[in-house]
């Protein structure tokens, strides 16, 4: 009987796609983009702007991939440039004006993601539509710290910010979750 | 009737949201048939871009060719434009000019 052949690990993935091998790319691709949906779902408007981030990211990794140092896992660094991504589709999004009260949100229909099954209470509706009225930094850091469970070390690495500004950022979108829920 | 609690406690809330993680399988579903068509187009167009350049700059040649002629033409009257002022001084005053070129 032949044994079981171990996937390849994710360094020699690297190293084919860089020889030209875009079957290894596909197969880096299916290895990580549950990971990036999972991250990017926290963020996306739609359906079709969750396929653009993570469409970007993987772009992104692609043609960046000789700055891959191989001194932390693959898996960190595409949720590094995972991060940076939603957080450019979050100023972006800033910039084209979001300013709509929660109520006035909810009342047009305001989905927080398309593929997020409905939720199961109110309440959670309005803090999706509270987590939306915060700037990019602070969505950033409070849905990585309290949805994706990350520590502040964490978000401090994933984001390049400064562990101490994280905090911050994190004390003061929570203050205002606190004031927006309370409206 | 309207569930919704006026002062909702955060912690609960967001442990809510955690256990409700969007389902994105529908999305990722054939995820990397269109990536790696997003991704040949890209570098199509990147392609392209480089071969455009390369015609345009081609084509710019004689325009180029010509320039250079034009400076070279230019400099060359000026320098001797500069030789005659500098006869022509010491013609006028052949003290001063046999000082000044010392």
């Amino acid at each position: 009987m032949v044994p079981a052949q171990s996937p390849p690990p994710d360094d020699q993935l690297v190293a084919a796609t860089l020889a030209g091998d875009d079957t290894a790319f596909v197969e880096l691709t299916q290895r990580h983009k549950g990971r990036v949906f999972g991250v990017a779902s926290r963020f996306a408007r739609d359906a079709a702007e969750l396929e653009d981030i993570c469409q970007e990211v993987f772009i992104q990794a692609y043609f960046k991939l000789r700055q891959y140092r191989r001194d932390s896992p693959f898996e960190h660094w595409i949720l590094r440039i995972t991060t940076h991504k939603c957080y450019d589709y979050l100023r972006k999004r800033r910039r084209s004006g979001n300013n709509v009260s929660v109520d006035a949100m909810l009342d047009s229909g305001y989905e927080p993601a398309a593929p997020q099954p409905p939720a199961p209470h109110p309440d959670l509706e309005r803090l999706h539509a509270a987590l939306a009225q915060l700037s990019p930094e602070q969505r950033l850091v409070i849905t990585l710290l309290e949805l994706e469970e990350r520590s502040i070390q964490e978000i401090a690495s994933l984001t390049g910010w400064s562990a101490a500004n994280v905090k911050v950022r994190a004390f003061r979108a929570r203050a205002t979750l606190r004031k927006l829920m309370e409206k | 009737m309207n569930e919704s609690d006026p002062h909702p406690d955060l912690e609960a809330l967001f442990a809510s949201a955690r256990s409700h993680r969007p389902d994105t399988s529908a999305a990722e579903y054939a995820f990397e048939t269109r990536l790696m068509a997003r991704l040949r187009a890209r570098r199509d167009l990147d392609g392209d871009a480089v071969s455009i350049w390369a015609m345009v700059s081609w084509r710019f040649v004689p325009l180029f060719a010509a320039c250079i002629l034009a400076l070279t033409i230019w400099q060359a009257e000026t320098s001797s434009e500069t030789t005659d002022a500098v006869s022509i001084a010491s013609l006028d005053n052949p003290v001063a000019a046999y000082f000044g070129s010392n």
